[in-house]
């Protein structure tokens, strides 16, 4: 990375005034919505216990603490970003390890680590940035990138944490890292021979991963192919999700009102099956609302990688967006019946702070490309 | 588009970005049209599913419907009974042990006990598991104070039958037989009987008119639909779907006044002559309606609802005379000289004797076709002289009546003794009728035998040897004699009341089948009935002044094996009805006891239906007689 003294001498203002509200005000609609939807899931729960705080309230003081992250990394100049991309990598391997060593389990194999009381998930500020890393790598390939060897640098770049998160055994993270590799070696314009031929070989090694899978994670697998084959057992909550995503309809049993959500057949009904209350409860209308404002929260995103004026620029976006996307599609997808149960978050709507609080920060990083965006002439 | 730091803009950039927002939006659109497919196209299916999954149909019992006697007296009800029970997930594992103790505590029943149940469970802990039955009101009015520093406890109130005397008081060894009592329904028969909606914690009528009136007691079991979330809990009705219909109240045909008075006669009568089991019966010989059926020794059937414990469950299996049988139906004894009914009206009607004919009788019958000297005595060992059948019946001589069976044959025998309802069920209401035995050609057959002996032929015609028949048998045999020759179904239930007793449906007495003799036979072994009381041996009974004649037969049988002195014992019948006038059909009332294995030498059963009689009919007589002098007088049969 050689062009790093030259970086911080083209440091310059934020221009505020193309700071993006639209993405701003999606982002929010979005954590509007997941909080509609936690306080709908907790209502008949009965009282929640002294000392604790509920869910949405939780919610909403991430929201605010995400925003102000947002703002923070707004105005800094996201090229310092390939100046300490080194830096930003080890620190990622750190917070996978720390995650490892002193993670405890908080449902399946979502690892935090507790600092001074909160809960910390590292898995998902990794994620964004690993994007950030990927990105920086990218960008410096310049002519190079069509080249096998950019393939396999980024490949081994991400390879070492989606190892670490394996190890928790934290399928959905893994699996994340692994789309937004694929997601930016694509439109970084890498050699999609060369690719599809990676692809294929690991295509050819499934078997052997599924043997890596827990018990568990091939049982769900198993029941994507079948979902009858053990309906009471590990398909028991893909069945019953679907029965209550069909039972939604048109326009949904109301919030609060939705049977499923409210008798307790979605255990995770918060978190890796939220879509399903949005499903059971909005209907088909409230579906394809969230998924639409998704889709503007995407096309914005998108949008401020086609202006960006660099290849980082684009190559954070775009990496941002490939996260979005995936988490999206593959959280709905198996919630739908689409694809196997993983464990991926939806994100903004499923409950947790670091979860939120990453997503806002990268957001965070995309203010700061597009209000980095106008070429400049001295 | 340039950057100002040399690199050339990212290869490619256009087209991959395109396809890019192609697939994002492909992926999109996949989302929502399989949203579609699952919310619109498959809606209905998939909530009728999610319907299935989170509804479950509740049981809702019936009241089981109560007994009360015929003048209205309540028999049987459904007493309130409380259950505390556990519910293993809502039970704090850390205060399992101080909860429980609390629990024994108040209910005074040991920690033990209760933790043990709870161990022992094995399904599922939202489940309740009863560790605590019949706690009583003020335990659970207690338990109900504390519930709220008792989690996982809860209290169930189901209701327990409480059988009644004739005063009221919860005493149903009055009536055990009859009634019967409820118990636990078993695996058996919950597998046989699911289908008609029995549940595993369902009680069942094991005996009496509890058992044989099951159906039409236990009513028919309404259903609710709770809603269930996913571990099973209920957490609200949803809607009724089929009402509980509630059992019937019956009216039995018993008078528990009577049933006191027939129970008082036999127990003195046992009591005087030392005698351990025995049967009362009062019918209405023209209805067939029993008014009291007493069998003795009884046992406590409150203890069966109530859940009897082994050791006097096993007390009552162990005693020798049984009590948990019903000796009126379904034992079956011989019969004695109280067969010489069928015997005469056999040989009256199938022409063996006239009316008038006069048979010359002997101390010792010398059994025709037997080697000289193999002959059946008479009673008295003298003989009586030449007597016509109603003299014979009268005086009960044996040697007569052997000549007539001989005369008939066994199978003309059969034939009459069928026609008055021995050799089968009578068809009572009641679980467990014995047939009893009647000797015929087919029945040697059905033994492995080529046919009757003459020897046997003769003793059957004293009901001895090859003839057995219940008390209730007897009793409807008579029962016809005495109405004109109907033979009823002999009634245990009167018909279906409302919630006071008073009588709302009432079924009609059935008649069995006619029993074909003549009247004016029948009307001779009437008269031959009454002359057992004025002028045979029914001792000093015919000084009872009653509202009619009295007419009736003595029976002496003689069973198992001799004593040292060569004595074998015997078994002593009475039994007698009331017609306005000698030979007349409209006696309102008839009457058999039965003892057994009776140790005194007069017969105690006339002394038990006269001290019946006595109480009946309000005399101011007590003829009763002392033990002394029962035990002095000739025996007689």
């Amino acid at each position: 990375m050689g062009v790093a003294v030259s970086t911080i001498a083209v440091a310059r203002q934020a221009r505020w005034r193309d700071f993006d509200w639209q993405l701003t005000l999606y982002l929010a609609l979005l954590l509007g919505f997941g909080v509609v939807l936690g306080v709908s899931a907790a209502w008949n729960d009965g009282p929640v216990p002294a000392g604790t705080i509920p869910e949405p309230v939780k919610t909403v003081v991430w929201s605010v603490v995400g925003f102000t992250l947002m703002l923070v990394a707004a105005s800094v100049d996201y090229h310092w970003l390939r100046t300490f991309a080194v830096p930003i990598y080890v620190v990622t391997l750190g917070l996978l390890v720390m995650n490892l060593l002193f993670g405890s389990v908080v449902s399946g194999a979502h690892l935090s680590v507790s600092i001074g009381g909160l809960d910390f998930q590292f898995s998902e500020i990794s994620k964004v940035l690993m994007v950030v890393v990927l990105a920086a790598f990218l960008a410096s390939r310049g002519q190079r990138v069509g080249k096998l060897s950019t393939i396999l640098g980024a490949g081994l770049l991400t390879a070492l944490p989606t190892a670490l998160v394996l190890r928790q055994p934290d399928l959905g993270t893994a699996l994340v890292f692994i789309a937004i590799l694929g997601g930016m070696l694509f439109i970084s314009g890498a050699s999609i021979g060369w690719m599809a031929l990676l692809l294929g070989v690991a295509i050819a090694l499934t078997p052997v991963a599924l043997g890596v899978l827990a018990e568990y994670q091939r049982a769900r697998l198993l029941c994507f192919l079948d979902p009858g084959a053990d309906p009471q057992g590990a398909c028991y909550q893909l069945v019953q999700a679907m029965n209550a995503v069909g039972s939604g309809g048109w326009l949904g049993q109301g919030l609060t009102a939705g049977h499923a959500n409210q008798l307790g057949f979605l255990p995770v009904q918060t978190t890796d099956f939220v879509f399903t209350i949005v499903a059971e409860e909005l209907g088909l209308v409230g579906g394809i609302i969230l998924l639409a404002l998704f889709g503007l929260l995407l096309w914005r995103m998108v949008l401020i990688g086609w202006q960006a004026r660099d290849s980082l620029g684009r190559l954070v976006a775009m990496g941002l967006a490939t996260m979005i996307l995936f988490q999206v599609v593959v959280n709905v997808g198996m919630v739908i019946g689409l694809l196997p149960v993983t464990g991926i978050p939806l994100p903004l709507i499923t409950y947790g702070g670091s979860s939120t609080v990453s997503i806002l920060f990268g957001m965070g990083i995309l203010q700061s490309v597009r209000m980095h965006t106008r070429t400049e002439t001295f | 588009m340039s950057s100002e730091f040399g690199e050339r803009d990212l290869p490619r950039f256009g087209r991959r970005f395109a396809t890019f927002g192609v697939i994002g939006m492909l992926l999109f659109t996949v989302l929502a049209g399989r949203l579609f497919q699952l919310q619109v196209i498959e809606g209905e299916a998939r909530a009728a599913n999610a319907e299935a999954a989170r509804t479950v149909a509740v049981a809702l019992p019936s009241e089981r419907g109560v007994l009360f006697d015929r003048a209205g007296r309540p028999l049987a009800i459904n007493m309130p009974t409380w259950t505390a029970a556990v519910r293993p997930a809502d039970l704090p594992e850390s205060r399992r042990n101080a909860i429980l103790g609390r629990v024994s505590l108040l209910t005074g029943q040991p920690f033990e006990a209760l933790a043990g149940r709870l161990d022992a469970y094995q399904g599922s802990p939202f489940d309740l598991v009863p560790v605590a039955r019949d706690i009583g009101r003020d335990a659970a009015l207690l338990l109900e104070e504390e519930a709220a520093d008792l989690p996982g406890i809860e209290l169930q109130v189901t209701a327990r039958r409480e059988y009644l005397d004739d005063h009221g008081a919860p005493d149903g060894t009055l009536l055990a037989h009859v009634v019967g009592y409820t118990g636990p329904i078993n695996a058996d028969e919950l597998e046989r009987l699911a289908n008609e909606g029995y549940l595993p914690d369902d009680d069942i009528g094991r005996n009496g008119v509890e058992a044989s009136f099951e159906s039409a007691l236990r009513g028919t079991y309404g259903s609710e639909l709770w809603e269930r979330d996913a571990t099973g809990r209920l957490v609200k009705p949803l809607e009724q779907t089929k009402a509980p219909v509630a059992g019937k109240n019956l009216v039995l045909t018993v008078d528990a006044g009577i049933q006191r008075m027939a129970t008082d006669a036999l127990l003195w009568g046992m009591r005087e002559a030392n005698v351990s089991q025995g049967v009362t019966i009062v019918m209405n010989p023209q209805t067939g309606e029993i008014l009291a059926m007493v069998s003795l020794p009884s046992y406590d059937n409150n203890a069966f609802a109530g859940g009897i414990s082994d050791e006097l469950y096993q007390s009552y299996l162990a005693d020798a005379n049984l009590p948990l049988r019903n000796h009126a139906i379904s034992d079956i004894y011989p019969p004695g000289s109280t067969f010489k009914l069928a015997t005469g009206l056999a040989a009256l009607q199938e022409g063996v004797t006239t009316p008038t004919q006069r048979w010359q009788t002997y101390g010792c019958y010398q059994i025709p076709g037997a080697p000289a000297g193999d002959c059946l005595y008479d009673w008295n060992h003298r003989g009586f002289g030449k007597l016509n059948i109603v003299e014979a019946f009268a005086i009960s001589s044996d040697t007569f009546f052997y000549q007539m069976a001989v005369h008939l044959g066994v199978d003309k025998l059969a034939r009459w003794a069928h026609a008055l309802g021995f050799g089968a069920p009578t068809g009572i209401d009641l679980p467990n009728e014995a047939s009893g035995i009647i000797a015929s050609t087919e029945w040697a057959h059905s033994q492995g035998r080529a046919g009757v002996y003459t020897g046997e032929l003769a003793q059957a015609g004293i009901g001895q040897n090859v003839i057995a028949v219940t008390p209730l048998q007897l009793l409807n045999a008579y029962a016809a004699l005495a109405n004109g020759g109907h033979l009823m179904k002999p009634m245990i239930v009167r018909g279906e009341a409302d919630a006071s007793g008073n009588l709302v449906r009432e079924y009609a007495p059935q008649v069995l089948g006619e029993v074909g003799a003549t009247d004016e036979n029948l009307r001779l072994l009437r008269i031959g009935a009454r002359q057992v009381i004025t002028t045979g041996h029914a001792y000093n009974i015919r000084d009872l002044r009653l509202p009619g004649s009295l007419a009736g037969k003595t029976g002496t049988a003689e069973f198992g094996l001799p004593d040292a002195n060569g004595v074998l014992p015997f078994h002593s019948w009475f039994v007698a009805f009331l017609p306005s006038a000698p030979g007349a059909t409209d006696s309102p009332i008839a009457v058999i006891t039965f003892t057994y294995h009776a140790t005194v030498i007069g017969n105690v059963s006339t002394e038990v239906v006269k001290y019946f009689l006595q109480q009946y009919f309000h005399t101011s007589q007590d003829l009763r007689l002392d033990p002394v002098t029962l035990r002095q007088l000739v025996g007689g049969n």
